[in-house]
């Protein structure tokens, strides 16, 4: 194990390395991304090891840094499982960033883009194997540090700089609670070791519980994306290179979602009712208002960041059944809903990440992210087509794709919750269910329209005509996505009752009783309800192929007329006549217009002669960012005002803020010597 | 409210057909027993303006209305050919529309009819020799059936349906 975890330090560094001192060029960024490669494959053997065998992996430097107890390493089954989440998703992406970044070439700094990329996934990968307050925050801070010169790779562009600050605050902010949920916690233990702090946790109040539980839930809450702090998402995504984005939303908001176990489960082991009411909430409403966000987005990057709040509503939902279910004492449900959420955190990695390279693919080739100027990119991109087109039918939710196999075990992790007496929670759960299903509806409607929109129909733009198939480093890297989006599908029964085997191993949680019959169905306790992901592949298959058969029997002899599609007689058909990404969304804008109160500008310039002459006519309809207008302009408006007394002293001249430090260091030395006398 | 006091107020408003209205419920009966031979189905009908100077569809409006009432028979009007059996097409085919015209007759799916209604479909009517006018609709289009008349009455061009059902 330590080999393995030895290697997986090389290979990172071995990239970064590469990536500072070479000249560039297409044989560096080959060797930079062999080292993300080997750095994520070994990061994934040891996550495997430690998964199957159950054997913990432990490292301790306490030398280095000792003022803080020192590094600090232990990789648990819980760990190890989100070890194997990078990895999974860092691997193709190390592999797609080599075609993707040769257009950065001469642009933009590919040294920075590939030393921090490799550290960005070494921080990233010791996140779940951090053992101690320090090494977590080390680790923490590092990931996010380096995600934020990746959102500034493409500097030119005109919203980069903004992203990159919202993104910065955000984390910032969030680091700042979870230091103070650690610090809350180190109180009542003798070291900053994981092991201590569970062990002192006990001891602390409920109202200092309470904090710790809160302030994670912010700080974590800010790094998974769940609404109100999700405004950094829609604004970093589209900014980042894709494989940056598929990182960053396929796997380090996951880590959000691994803080608040660790702390929530593992130190504090559970709570009270409410944490698992409020995680319910607030997943329900980030499931919900980020999916009808995102079928209101026209830029294909946004809608996918807005998709991704959406599924860590769908993770917050199940691990919030779980906090409640272990509070209310229903230990058959618990490991069932969280690994439920967990295996939908997995499956949501696989498949956003292979859809943000698919979205990266299209930008490769068109230059251009909002939809209405694509469209028939099937015939240039028929590889990336099909990748997209898996991605899409997974995160709708399709069986036999893994998107299925999760949402369905949420469903059933929730159901036994509504027969509870206990006061609210049946009608907590209940519309809990609710909104999973809404959720999914809308979710397939949203991926309809990215889909069809984008690689339908015909080109809406020169651009869009002209596009030319990724490289083959970059099929390669959705290819490989594309298969782990299917295998997590059809191979659900082998992983998962080990998934629910190892919460109980790593996080003492009562012993599942999900298994599965005759190897082909997963069974729910007491055969509550039982699903085969592989009969229902075969199933499909079956079907679908009946009705090809089906039609070519009966099609015999017909004579096939091909003509061009309907369009009410006009003698041209132009782009123009087609559905556009706006238009697909309008029926659900009228729906929810309670939400989106969109305002609806109308603008027509007739000829000067005659009104039944339209010169130009220009629509506009926008919708109402409610968050950031009613809840983050006010305390940016407040922050600007706080700031502008400070502005009088800030000459932007070294030697005044030289002169300031000099009188602050007089100040406290004044202060000191009238304190000794 | 205001909807129901309307109602009680008005009271019934339709009159029956001034003569012959059996004869237009037996030609219906038979029009749609004739279709459900040929087609399988109710006829669904698409109109084709091809420049007629709209007293024709006129007419054709009074197929639907309360009087003849048409669709209890299954004879309805389509927004589109794609749902097509039958194309009525009406007036003197003008340049503008004589490609419109081809194309949504190639739009329609096999086996399909074409009525030309009113006397301008068959000969161009006061507009024949317009530089506006490509030709009549049989000039364009195969025709099943004519109906004449300026405009032809709602049994007539029932009748032109049956005739244009007839030939197949």
């Amino acid at each position: 194990m330590t080999l393995l975890f030895g290697l997986m330090l090389a290979g990172y560094a071995f990239g970064a390395a590469v990536a500072v001192l070479s000249p560039g060029g297409g044989p560096a960024r080959r060797l930079v991304a062999m080292g993300a490669v080997v750095g994520a494959g070994a990061g994934l053997g040891l996550a495997l090891e430690v998964f199957t065998t159950g054997v913990p992996f432990v490292l301790e430097v306490p030398t280095l840094l000792s003022v803080a107890d020192g590094l600090a390493f232990r990789l648990d089954a819980l760990g190890a499982f989100f070890l194997g989440l990078v990895g999974l998703v860092a691997i193709p992406c190390g592999i797609y960033g080599v075609g993707y970044s040769e257009a950065y070439e001469g642009r933009y700094s590919l040294r920075l883009l590939g030393a921090m990329l490799n550290l960005f996934l070494l921080t990233m990968s010791l996140v779940p194997c951090a053992a101690n307050v320090l090494t977590f925050l080390l680790m923490w801070e590092g990931m996010s540090i380096t995600s934020y010169f990746l959102v500034l790779t493409e500097t030119d562009e005109p919203d980069t700089i903004l992203a990159g600050g919202w993104y910065l605050a955000m984390t910032h902010a969030g680091l700042a609670l979870v230091l103070a949920a650690f610090l809350l916690l180190a109180a009542g233990a003798t070291t900053t070791a994981f092991g201590d702090l569970r062990a002192g946790a006990a001891a602390l109040s409920p109202a200092a519980r309470n904090a710790v539980f809160l302030l994670a839930l912010l700080g974590f809450g800010s790094k998974a994306g769940i609404i109100p702090l999700h405004v950094w998402l829609p604004r970093a995504h589209p900014a980042a290179p894709s494989h940056v984005s598929a990182l960053m939303s396929g796997v380090m908001i996951k880590l959000g979602v691994y803080g608040l176990l660790r702390v929530g489960l593992d130190l504090l082991g559970g709570g009270p009712a409410w944490w698992g009411a409020l995680l319910i909430g607030l997943g329900a409403l980030s499931a919900v208002v980020g999916v009808l966000y995102a079928l209101m987005e026209n830029d294909l990057k946004r809608l996918l960041a807005y998709s991704s709040v959406e599924n860590i509503g769908l993770v917050f939902i199940g691990l919030g059944a779980g906090f409640l279910f272990l509070s209310l004492g229903v230990t058959a449900a618990a490991p069932l809903a969280l690994a439920a959420a967990l295996y939908h955190a997995l499956n949501h990695a696989a498949f956003k990440g292979l859809l943000f390279l698919g979205a990266g693919s299209v930008f490769h080739a068109t230059h251009t992210r909002d939809m209405n100027q694509l469209g028939g990119l099937i015939r240039g991109l028929p590889w990336t087509a099909a990748c997209f087109l898996i991605g899409s039918l997974a995160i709708a939710g399709l069986p036999p794709l893994n998107g299925f196999v999760s949402e369905w075990l949420l469903f059933q992790s929730l159901l036994p919750g509504i027969g509870s007496s206990v006061l609210l929670v049946a009608p907590l759960l209940t519309l809990a269910v609710g909104i999973l299903a809404l959720t999914g509806g809308l979710a397939a409607a949203g991926f309809v329209k990215a889909f069809g929109i984008t690689f339908l129909a015909i080109p809406r733009s020169p651009a869009a005509d002209r596009a030319h198939e990724a490289p083959l480093s970059m099929r390669v890297g959705m290819a490989i996505l594309a298969v782990a989006c299917t295998g997590l599908g059809l191979a659900a029964i082998l992983l998962l009752p080990p998934l629910a085997a190892s919460l109980h191993g790593s996080l003492g949680l009562p012993e599942s009783a999900l298994r599965f019959t005759s190897g082909v169905s997963l069974s729910m306790p007491g055969d509550f309800a039982q699903m085969s992901p592989t009969l229902v592949a075969l199933g499909l298959v079956l079907t679908t192929g009946g009705i090809w058969l089906g039609v070519r029997v009966l099609a015999v002899g017909q004579r096939l007329r091909v003509s061009e599609t309907w369009g009410c007689g006009r003698v041209v058909q132009t782009p123009r006549m087609e559905y556009t990404s706006t238009a697909f969304a309008e029926p659900l804008r009228r729906v929810f217009a309670e939400l989106y109160r969109p305002t609806q500008d109308l603008s027509i310039d007739f000829h000067p002669a005659s009104k039944y002459f339209v010169q130009s006519i220009e629509y506009r309809s926008e919708i109402v960012p409610w968050f950031e207008r009613y809840l983050y302009a006010p305390f940016v408006q407040c922050l600007y005002r706080w700031a502008r007394p400070v502005r009088a002293i800030q000459s932007g001249s070294a030697h005044t803020y030289l002169a300031y430090l000099v009188a602050a260091l007089l100040g406290l030395l004044v202060l000191l010597l009238v304190q000794g006398i | 409210m205001r909807l129901f006091s309307k109602i009680l107020q008005v009271g019934l408003a339709t009159e029956p057909l001034p003569l012959g209205g059996d004869d237009v419920v037996r030609l219906l009966h038979e029009v749609d027993a004739r279709t459900r031979r040929l087609f399988g189905r109710a006829l669904a009908i698409r109109e084709v303006d091809a420049g007629s100077c709209n007293g024709c569809e006129l007419e054709i409006t009074g197929l639907m209305s309360p009087v003849y009432d048409s669709e209890r028979f299954g004879v309805h009007f389509v927004a589109s050919p794609r749902h097509a059996d039958l194309l009525l097409v009406t007036g003197p085919v003008t340049r503008n529309m004589a490609v419109p015209l081809v194309k949504t007759y190639e739009a329609t799916p096999a086996p399909k009819l074409v009525v030309a209604v009113g006397d301008c479909a068959r000969t161009c009517g006061v507009f024949k020799g317009s530089y506006a006018v490509a030709g009549s609709v049989d000039q364009i289009i195969p025709v099943d059936a004519f109906v004449d008349g300026c405009p032809p009455e709602p049994a007539a061009i029932l009748q032109g349906i049956l005739a244009a059902i007839g030939r197949r």
